[in-house]
């Protein structure tokens, strides 16, 4: 409960939405007053004096007085209850007072476009902190002379960098064939992506095709021969 | 021309290694690189003859040595690396046939020249494979060939049997294949097997002359003439397995397809057209070259985008010409097999150009230049990985489609690493002319040429047999010999070996 009537304090501006507690009495009356002098306004200030008194014995009574002049459908609700219809109550004059401000405000809708997309991409559930991903770091960094350095992935960013500039660092024969293995590895999947993706290109054409062509390529070819 | 002794010439030639020539500056005046070329010891010996009849006294008219006309190349302004001489290496329009040069195209000077692509633009090879074995093929083999001179329409001046229209030649022109796949005549998976995917995308068919139209859209589908023709082949030899399978040639005997076209009469309408502009723009920029025949224009200059954009129209042309073909095989197998072409496996495996420039990146010297590479009788063959290659042939390098005269094996052959660097990705187209047209016609006769073929076990359907001698093998250099030096060269890789059974021809 705490949660949403941190929300709608947010949301209405008050000076302390994260420290209120509701089951604090005294928290509790001074929220409500606080709505009412601030936000609802249904009474004049001299009539908010039962209010005002929130450490009186009176203030129940006139708390029930409020909420019964209020109309609310919650006066023989919880307390909290009670606050929650103050709060949205609150709310909603705040909106009607704003209307052209509040209309174009748009709620952030759930991605519903792309809804169960599991990553292909082992990367993504790569370890970074796993020994294996260090080890294998410090080796392509003493290929390609990048200096030791607490975080991994701060010197795997450098290594990109010299991959960039400069695609084929000097690496001592030995190693060759670890820096060679890795990109064979690398075509071969970019070449797998690039026939998929031909191949797709080619299924899109056919389909295309059995629209545009033109029916005589199927039967007759005019005249054969001569 | 420089007029100097045999003896003097050969002091600005230098053989680097067994495979190849060094031209050096001077050879010819205002060179700006150095020429190469690359032969083997029967080539060379071609090459060199050449040139020493070309200074005996009284040799004028003609057209100059290969190996002049290679340095006249290298003269031209802004060209780059230096100017390639392949092995098969032979006189033509201004360019050698078999010539390749790059042009730097952040230098405003440098040039496009419709002699470095020759007439025939985008006249290329493509090949198809089939499941069938040569066992299959032998016993209906004329019946076969009957077929398929009947399905594509051969012979000077024939028409097409596929039906365009003014419309639809102006949509071809600027789709290419995308056309003829549209309009449902080639399978989808045949655009990712072509060069450039089929479709040159800055082809404008507005540059086009109405003439060039006029004379291109009866021609639309048809073979045509000269060395062109569709051969039946069977796989001879594999040299290399793993390159061979990916393409899906398999075991010895395979049946494929070879269809070697061009743009026909609109390909060297185009590019007459574009001789007449270039002269002009040549004296307006003042353009200085060692040929009358390198006419050529500023490659940012009006002259020169026209005949760019006009020169893809040309290309696309070539492409929907082919895949028109490619149609027309698949129906005349199909028929005779009674089997539908999916089912015979008829693939296109890769359809090469060897008549185009093209807008490429190379690295020159470290660095990475853009340039416009004219290959004339010239054939691109990247390595492997290059993101130009389709994703096939991505591990094998670009399958080159080497096409030999008629009656002689043809190769298929892949792009190397080293031929990216020595030759910017280009290698041989074919065998290469070793006698001329006329020379042909007076030492041959047609009829001994045919008798021959067919003791070879060659069926052979010829639409004007009296230019037959013109294509006889003995006309032309030894493909063998062309291909090994490609690949004792390192510039290509032989993958397979391919002996013909049956020949379509003009």
């Amino acid at each position: 409960m705490s949660n949403i009537f941190k929300l709608k304090l947010t949301a209405l501006g008050h000076p302390n939405p994260d420290g209120f507690n509701c089951e604090d009495e005294k928290e509790y009356r001074s929220v409500v007053l606080w709505l009412e002098d601030q936000k609802i306004r249904h009474y004049k200030i001299e009539e908010r004096e039962g209010l005002r008194n929130i450490d009186s014995e009176q203030w129940k009574k006139a708390y029930n007085t409020y909420q019964t002049d209020l109309v609310s459908p919650v006066v023989q609700g919880t307390p909290n209850e009670q606050l929650n219809w103050l709060l949205c109550y609150a709310v909603r004059l705040e909106y009607a007072d704003n209307v052209t401000k509040y209309k174009n405000a748009k709620v952030e809708e759930p991605k519903k476009a792309a809804p169960n997309v599991v990553s292909s991409n082992p990367l993504d559930n790569l370890d970074f902190s796993s020994p294996a991903f260090k080890a294998g770091v410090e080796r392509i960094c003493a290929i390609a002379g990048v200096g030791p350095h607490v975080d991994p992935k701060f010197q795997l960013a450098a290594v990109a960098k010299i991959l960039k500039s400069a695609p084929h660092p000097d690496h001592p024969k030995s190693e060759v064939n670890m820096v060679h293995q890795p990109t064979d590895v690398q075509k071969l999947l970019f070449i797998q992506d690039l026939r998929d993706l031909q191949t797709k290109i080619n299924e899109a054409l056919v389909a295309v095709q059995c629209v545009t062509a033109d029916p005589r390529t199927d039967t007759t070819l005019g005249r054969v021969g001569r | 021309m420089v007029v100097r002794q045999y003896n003097e010439e050969l002091k600005y030639l230098e053989k680097i290694n067994p495979y190849c020539w060094k031209i050096k500056k001077g050879f010819q005046p205002n060179m700006n690189v150095e020429g190469v070329f690359y032969v083997n010891n029967t080539l060379e010996k071609l090459m060199l003859d050449e040139l020493r009849n070309s200074c005996r006294p009284g040799m004028t008219g003609g057209f100059l040595p290969g190996v002049k006309q290679i340095a006249n190349v290298a003269a031209l302004p802004g060209i780059v690396g230096k100017s390639v001489g392949l092995p098969d290496v032979h006189s033509g329009y201004g360019f050698a046939i078999g010539n390749m040069a790059a042009f730097d195209t952040s230098d405003p000077t440098s040039i496009v020249s419709p002699g470095g692509v020759g007439f025939d633009i985008n006249c290329g090879v493509r090949l198809l494979r089939t499941n069938l074995h040569e066992k299959d093929v032998q016993p209906i083999k004329e019946q076969l060939a009957q077929s398929l001179f009947d399905h594509i329409p051969v012979g000077v001046g024939s028409k097409g049997i596929i039906p365009m229209n003014a419309r639809d030649l102006e949509e071809a022109l600027e789709m290419g294949m995308d056309w003829s796949l549209r309009e449902g005549y080639v399978w989808a998976e045949d655009k990712e097997h072509c060069e450039e995917y089929g479709r040159m995308l800055n082809a404008d068919p507005s540059k086009v002359s109405l003439r060039a139209k006029k004379r291109g859209l009866p021609q639309l589908g048809t073979l045509g003439a000269g060395n062109h023709y569709a051969e039946i082949q069977v796989v001879d030899e594999i040299y290399d397995k793993f390159a061979a399978g990916k393409m899906g040639l398999e075991r010895l005997g395979q049946v494929v397809v070879m269809i070697h076209s061009g743009s026909r009469g609109f390909g060297h309408q185009v590019a007459t057209d574009a001789l007449v502009q270039m002269e002009k723009a040549m004296k307006r920029d003042q353009i200085a070259v060692n040929d009358r025949q390198l006419a050529c224009a500023r490659i940012n200059s009006v002259e020169g985008q026209n005949y760019l954009k006009s020169m893809a129209a040309a290309a696309n042309f070539a492409w929907v010409n082919r895949s028109s073909m490619t149609f027309l095989t698949r129906q005349a197998f199909g028929k005779q097999f009674k089997m539908a072409p999916d089912d015979l496996d008829m693939h296109v495996i890769y359809d090469v150009s060897h008549n185009v420039a093209k807008i490429e990146e190379h690295v020159i010297d470290g660095k990475l230049k853009t340039l416009l590479v004219h290959r004339k009788g010239s054939t691109r063959a990247f390595p492997p990985h290059h993101p130009l290659i389709p994703v096939d042939y991505q591990l094998t390098g670009q399958p080159v489609l080497i096409g030999g005269s008629m009656g002689t094996c043809s190769y298929v052959l892949t792009g190397t690493h080293q031929g990216m660097t020595e030759t910017f990705g280009s290698t041989c187209h074919g065998a290469g002319r070793a006698l001329s047209r006329a020379k042909s016609r007076r030492n041959l006769d047609y009829k001994e040429v045919l008798v021959k073929l067919e003791e070879m076990g060659i069926s052979i359907r010829v639409a004007s047999p009296k230019l037959v001698m013109e294509e006889a093998p003995e006309s032309y250099k030894n493909v063998t010999d062309v291909v090994n030096t490609c690949h004792a060269a390192g510039i290509s890789k032989k993958t397979v070996k391919l002996r013909p059974i049956a020949v379509i021809k003009g």
